[in-house]
């Protein structure tokens, strides 16, 4: 091999290495996002979608608008009641963020909402079956299912919250905190493992809100 | 010559849009089954378009060091959960796997090893053990899904498929080294 084929293989080297590079890059939106879950989140985060227009049947058995809340901050999960592995854990995790808030912003500031994806299941019944596993109480934090699937897929479509069946009634979906602003304006979306981080950046919001 | 026309034969073979909706309904059939043999095309297609293009090999890839970076980049580009998740969703993706898996991974792999080194190949052997060992804990121990479009127990069936890779890869690696000294 003579010196002058050498260097046409480090320049071939070279160029697939800065190509690499970018491909790795563009592909991970700059090392920020290595599974579309990630990249969804940041995406989400960045566009800020709004709550649509739904009507909510909570365990009470109401019924209202999502606009209900208007004037306040609310903390959404997405779950269906017969899941058995992520969801008890993310209820789990949001009531212990419920109680690190200060209970003066409870009710007032702010609510918990748990939206179930599996309206077929879950009536007001076995809502409030479940919302006493978590101490909830239906108020200051409300389980509520929506009956329109039309309005259902919307929301969990503008949410990026992916639901596939598995074919034996249970639900493989993603999960994480959202949190929403009095417009209804999604402005956060959490790590649901990360239960100190949540509190701090809700009580933070809160506190903002306050000084205002 | 009949290797490029299987190899041909099979890319076409996989490209059948009902053959791709089977292999990708499946987390394990499409990261351990339809990924290789897309890259298996390349690697019998290769002899084709050296032929072909005898110059441009021979200038471009003359120590076969171009070949080796093209192909572990676009393997560990297939690598990211992302991409995988996404070549289901996006269509340049999928037609981007479909192209870099034969042509960027197979094919420059194949030109390239007989001209790389005894200690490139063993990098080769290595790097590869080691990030599909990688591969395998993290879908092995993830506790939620990495690609949206499949079930968590799917990406486990996965994660045992890296197990077999990289334990086929590192055991033929090992088995080279005693080949070479019983030879010498």
């Amino acid at each position: 091999m003579t010196m002058n084929d050498k260097n046409y293989s480090r320049i071939a080297s070279i160029t697939i290495l800065v190509f690499g590079f970018l491909l790795l890059f563009i592909a991970t939106d700059g090392f920020q996002a290595f599974t579309v879950e990630q990249a969804r989140v940041n995406e989400l985060i960045e566009e800020q979608p709004l709550f649509p227009e739904v009507t909510l049947e909570d365990s009470k058995g109401r019924t209202y608008p999502f606009s209900e809340f208007q004037g306040k901050y609310v903390m959404l999960t997405f779950i269906y009641t017969a899941c058995t592995d992520v969801c008890p854990e993310l209820e789990m995790n949001l009531a212990q963020v419920y109680q690190a808030i200060p209970k003066h912003y409870i009710g007032e500031d702010i609510v918990f909402l748990s939206i179930s994806f599996d309206p077929e299941r879950d009536d007001p019944e076995t809502l409030t079956k479940y919302q006493d596993y978590f101490a909830s109480d239906g108020e200051t934090w409300r389980m509520a299912r929506i009956t329109d699937e039309n309005e259902l897929n919307r929301l969990l479509d503008e949410f990026g919250v992916i639901v596939i069946p598995d074919g034996y009634g249970n639900f493989q979906h993603n999960s994480a905190f959202y949190l929403v602003d009095p417009n209804g304006v999604l402005i956060d979306v959490m790590d649901y493992t990360k239960i100190e981080e949540a509190s701090r950046k809700v009580l933070k919001v809160l506190e903002e809100r306050d000084s205002q | 010559m009949r290797q490029p026309i299987y190899g041909f034969i099979l890319f076409i073979f996989l490209i059948l849009p009902p053959v791709v909706t089977l292999a990708e309904s499946i987390m394990a059939i499409h990261m351990h089954t339809q990924m290789p043999l897309f890259f298996i095309s390349g690697f019998l297609m290769a002899p084709f378009f050296q032929k072909k293009f005898p110059g441009f090999f021979d200038k471009w890839n003359g120590d076969g060091i171009p070949g080796i970076l093209l192909f572990m980049i676009i393997v560990i580009y297939w690598m990211i959960p992302r991409t995988m998740d996404e070549a289901l969703t996006i269509p340049a993706v999928e037609i981007f796997k479909f192209i870099s898996l034969p042509f960027f991974a197979g094919l420059p792999l194949r030109d390239s090893w007989p001209k790389i080194t005894e200690r490139v190949k063993h990098a080769v052997y290595i790097s590869l053990s080691i990030i599909f060992a990688f591969m395998a804990v993290l879908y092995i121990a993830a506790p939620t899904q990495l690609c949206n479009n499949y079930l968590l127990f799917e990406q486990k069936t996965v994660g045992w498929g890296f197990v077999f890779f990289a334990g086929a890869i590192f055991f033929y690696f090992i088995q080279t080294l005693f080949h070479k000294e019983t030879e010498e």
